[in-house]
């Protein structure tokens, strides 16, 4: 049994380092020794009744000297400590007094610098505000000068607005010039068309004119020629006339001749009439006579009737008979009458006949001469009437002739006054061409005049303009005058600046000064430190060692339970303490050689019989620091049991989930993680094991990963690979997927064949 | 992804900045969280994993994490580190045993490379109570005058109580801004 618990005991020493080894307690031992840590004493002894006396007897003595010998080791290193301190308080001493004499210097160099700078800024800031003012004066003085300027300015760019506007009213003004202008000359243009075309008419009509002309010429040597005709026609005529008289005049004869013989002729119807007129006088008178006669031979008739008839009457009858006588005598002397008138005109007859006879033959003769006369006239009076025939022609000729020359008088006399007219229209265009041209001029003139104008007083702006170019460069000039008084000022300012800059570097050399002084310091409170921690680990050690012992000693207690008769509580201890100071002493002597600053004490150790000389008192005092120091451990040791118990919680809250089979291994964790406390920086290597424990924590991580925004989601992959023991192929899956989803475009990642749900391979099992 | 993630926060211009609270277990660093986030005190228990939440502070957004400050889970705390802005360290200020093992804590998160350009601000909690430490003598205590290449800063800070909270929060806002 105790050679088992020594085993282990060193084993655990062995392998503090390793957490989780492969030491395996008893639950109950391991459980009461957690116990007794968390109480104050260790008076609880386990009972176990399976060793020998023989050997805890043997086992006890040994002990007893391993006691002895810690015992005596303790001692020493309470002379070490007491030297310690001694060296300790030494340096403190020393510490305070470098301290304030170093914060005297400090003061003094503080304030002296203070005052210089006090100093130096006030000559800086006098300065400075003599040169703001006259800063401020200068640039006062250039604002007002920039003001004027940039007056002027606005002024020559409003006249300079002002010609701009000019000279596009000028362009404006010539543009419409050359407008009118072209206007014109479409016009000019237009009526030389025009003109073209009335001048080639006007050819035309002249060429038509010489035609009439020729024309006329030709009508003219007709009319001539026909004159000619007309004038041996008349001569003609007047032969004809002549012939005319002739023959007139014989038919005067002729008509004279037939006049005698129509006289004879009426002379002898005269006669003939007269005759006729006596024969029928004669014939009535004979009509007469035979009718009075046949009244007679009536009256007779009628008387011899009545003679016959009426006898009575013989009277009557007598004288009817004397007048019957009487009529019969007078029938016979007219009878005789008759008988001679009619012999005298049967004669006048006779000769009458010849006569008539006569005339009749003279009248054949004439009325022959007549007829010839008569063929003569006809044939002149057709020779006449076709002279007649001709000269009407002739004169309808001309009158033909005459018309025609009218008609072309009267053309002509047209065609002359369109010429005129025409030559009238176009003198008045030319007129109001030239008019128009005149106007035009004129314009033109009274443009070029604005022109001039203008540009005369685009000149006076030019000269203008360069004069207040002048003035500006000038004004420039005075600028860079003024830029270089400001440069000048720079310059001194640069000055002050360099000045500051040099003041600035005494003050920063005296800050440096002063840090190195500070760093001193420093290096001393770093010695006091290292000094203090060399202490601080002595005690440390010691308080290990009397964890240890305590540990021993509950050890021993439970041994002092098995052989409660035999052995004595007192003695018990005495051993054990020194066994645990003999296994303490490896480590002081290593830590001892480690470290530099524990190498003075340890050179200077005295060996530990020398300790009876040292005075009691002395040494009461430093049993009573001891015993303090003693009492502070503890109470870090109580601090430190209050977290094993944290973490006993926790560990029982995950054994509940565990199956009961690993609780051993997870009780077992306690142990070395108190160990591991002191440098307690958790290092990577605490991940893999320490693993079982955080299955509340993995649960929990995967759950939000998995609930949680992609933004958040992709800061705990890496929890969650780590957790998981992810590979770094399925880690940078994940990562790729995740950003897939974060992303608004971009392709889905192809899984790839070699990452699988790592199955196959299973690390390390989840426990 | 990456690519593509960095043109989309270019952007929309305001990453949401991540912080870590870290600390031993019972410091108070959720109760900080939930102070912080709805500004009341929230009873909480033991954090056995961790809480995240998003936190407005000044139109800067946090993702803040608060991870379990217990033994058994402090191993974890480095699967958390990347892409971290900053880190407030919730120190105990009555626990005068633990503070050793809370330096120890810090001095290993520090050396961390993933680490190496967070900012670290550390709230020195339960100033409330009666025995408290003073910054300075946690400042010490934790060892930060010895930090090199490192912006921190200490606060005296009461969760429960909600000092210090907001001129804490005020620095780490002004030099996140100040260091982008």
């Amino acid at each position: 049994m105790f050679a088992k618990l020594k085993k282990k005991i060193a084993e655990e020493t062995a392998v503090a380092q390793r957490p989780g080894g492969a030491t395996r307690i008893p639950r109950s031992v391991s459980k009461e020794s957690v116990a007794s840590m968390g109480a104050d004493s260790g008076d609880d002894f386990a009972s176990d009744g399976s060793s020998s006396r023989e050997d805890l007897s043997s086992q006890l003595l040994r002990r007893n000297e391993q006691i002895r010998k810690l015992e005596a080791r303790l001692s020493d290193y309470a002379e070490q400590v007491r030297n310690l301190q001694k060296i300790k308080e030494k340096l403190e001493i020393a510490l305070e007094k470098h301290q304030d004499s170093s914060m005297r210097k400090f003061q003094e160099q503080n304030e002296t610098f203070q005052a210089n700078r006090a100093k130096m800024a006030e000559g800086l800031a006098l300065a400075l505000a003599r040169k703001d003012q006259e800063w401020s004066e200068k640039m006062d003085q250039l604002e007002k000068e920039k003001n004027i300027l940039t007056a002027q300015l606005q002024e020559m760019k409003n006249q300079s607005m002002n010609l701009f506007q000019r000279r596009d009213e000028m362009d404006e003004l010539e543009g419409f010039q050359q407008q009118e202008l072209s206007k014109i000359k479409h016009m000019l243009l237009k009526k030389e068309e025009s003109l073209g075309k009335m001048e080639q008419e006007l050819e035309a009509r002249t060429r038509e004119l010489s035609r009439t002309q020729e024309e006329l010429m030709n009508s003219n040597q007709m009319s001539s020629d026909l004159s000619q005709k007309l004038e041996e026609l008349q001569r003609h005529y007047s032969t004809l006339e002549e012939q005319r008289d002739h023959v007139i005049a014989s038919k005067t004869g002729a008509e004279s001749k037939i006049t005698a013989l129509e006289q004879k002729e009426q002379e002898l119807q005269a006669l003939i009439q007269q005759l006729s007129i006596d024969l029928q006088k004669v014939t009535a008178e004979t009509q007469e006579k035979e009718d009075v006669i046949t009244h007679l031979q009536e009256k007779v008739a009628s008387l011899e009737k009545r003679l016959e008839q009426n006898l009575s009457g013989e009277e009557h009858l007598q004288e009817l008979l004397k007048e019957k006588t009487l009529a019969e005598q007078n029938l016979e002397d007219t009878r005789q009458q008759l008988l001679a008138a009619r012999s005298s005109q049967a004669k006048a007859i006779n000769t009458l006949e010849t006569r008539v006879r006569e005339l009749e033959q003279t009248l054949q003769a004439s009325e022959e001469q007549l007829q010839q006369s008569k063929g003569i006239v006809a044939a002149q009076e057709t020779q006449i009437q076709e002279l007649a025939a001709a000269n009407q022609e002739s004169s309808h000729v001309q009158q033909q002739a005459l018309a025609l020359e009218q008609q072309f008088l009267e053309r002509t006399q047209a065609l002359e006054a369109q010429i005129v007219a025409l030559e009238r229209t176009r003198a008045a265009d030319q007129t109001t061409a030239e008019q128009g041209m005149r106007q035009l001029e004129q314009e033109n003139a009274a443009l070029k005049e604005c022109r001039n104008e203008y540009e005369r007083s685009l000149q006076n702006h030019q000269f203008e303009l360069k004069k207040l170019k002048e003035e500006w460069s000038q004004r420039e000039i005075v600028s860079v005058a003024m830029a270089q008084a400001l440069e000048e000022v720079r310059k001194q300012r640069e000055e002050f600046q360099q000045q500051a800059a040099n003041l600035t570097a005494i003050i920063d050399e005296k800050e440096q000064n002063l840090r190195e002084k500070t760093e001193v310091l420093l290096q001393k409170e770093q010695e006091i430190l290292q000094l203090e921690r060399g202490h601080n680990s002595a005690l440390l050690q010691i308080h290990q060692l009397q964890a240890e012992l305590e540990a021993l000693r509950t050890l021993k207690a439970e041994e002092a339970a098995v052989v409660a008769e035999q052995e004595d509580l007192l003695r018990l201890r005495g051993p054990l303490q020194a066994e645990a100071l003999s296994v303490n002493e490896s480590h002081v002597t290593s830590r001892a050689m480690q470290d530099p600053v524990f190498q003075l004490p340890t050179a200077g150790r005295t060996p530990n019989g020398e300790v009876g000389a040292m005075d009691l008192t002395q040494l009461q005092k430093e049993k009573q620091d001891l015993e303090q120091q003693l009492l502070e451990k503890n109470k870090t040791i109580k601090q430190m049991q209050q977290r094993m118990l944290e973490l006993r919680k926790t560990l029982q809250k995950e054994l509940k989930i565990r199956p009961d089979n690993e609780l051993f291994e997870v009780r077992e964790k306690p142990g070395p993680e108190m160990a591991n406390m002191a440098p307690s920086v958790t290092n990577n290597t605490d991940l893999t094991d320490a693993r079982e424990i955080n299955f509340e924590y993995l649960k929990h991580v995967v759950l939000k990963f998995m609930s949680c925004r992609e933004s958040e989601a992709f800061h705990l992959i890496k929890a969650v690979s780590v957790l998981l023991n992810f590979s770094q192929e399925e880690e940078n899956m994940l990562k790729e997927t995740l950003e897939y989803k974060m992303s608004w475009f971009g392709s889905k990642p192809a899984p790839k064949g070699s990452i699988r749900p790592s199955i196959s391979n299973p690390r390390i099992p989840w426990s | 992804g990456g690519f593509f993630s960095s043109i989309f926060s270019s952007l929309f211009g305001t990453r949401e900045m991540r912080i870590l609270i870290l600390g031993l277990d019972g410091a108070g660093k959720t109760t900080i969280l939930y102070r912080l986030q709805v500004g009341e005190v929230v009873t909480t228990i033991p954090t056995i994993g961790f809480n995240v939440e998003t936190v407005t502070y000044k139109n800067l957004k946090f993702q803040v994490w608060d991870l379990g400050g217990q033994t058994s889970i402090r191993p974890y705390w480095r699967c958390y580190y990347s892409n971290t802005d900053a880190v407030i360290y919730v120190v105990d200020s009555c626990d005068r045993d633990r503070i050793g093992i809370s330096k120890s804590e810090l001095v290993a998160m520090l050396e961390e490379e993933e680490l190496r350009k967070a900012i670290l601000v550390v709230f020195a909690n339960k100033q409330d109570m009666e025995q408290a430490m003073t910054s300075s003598e946690m400042a010490n205590s934790l060892g930060l005058p010895a930090l090199k290449d490192r912006k921190w800063q200490i606060f005296k800070t009461s969760a429960t109580k909600g000092t210090g909270l907001d001129e804490a929060m005020e620095w780490l806002v002004e030099t996140l801004k100040s260091r982008q």
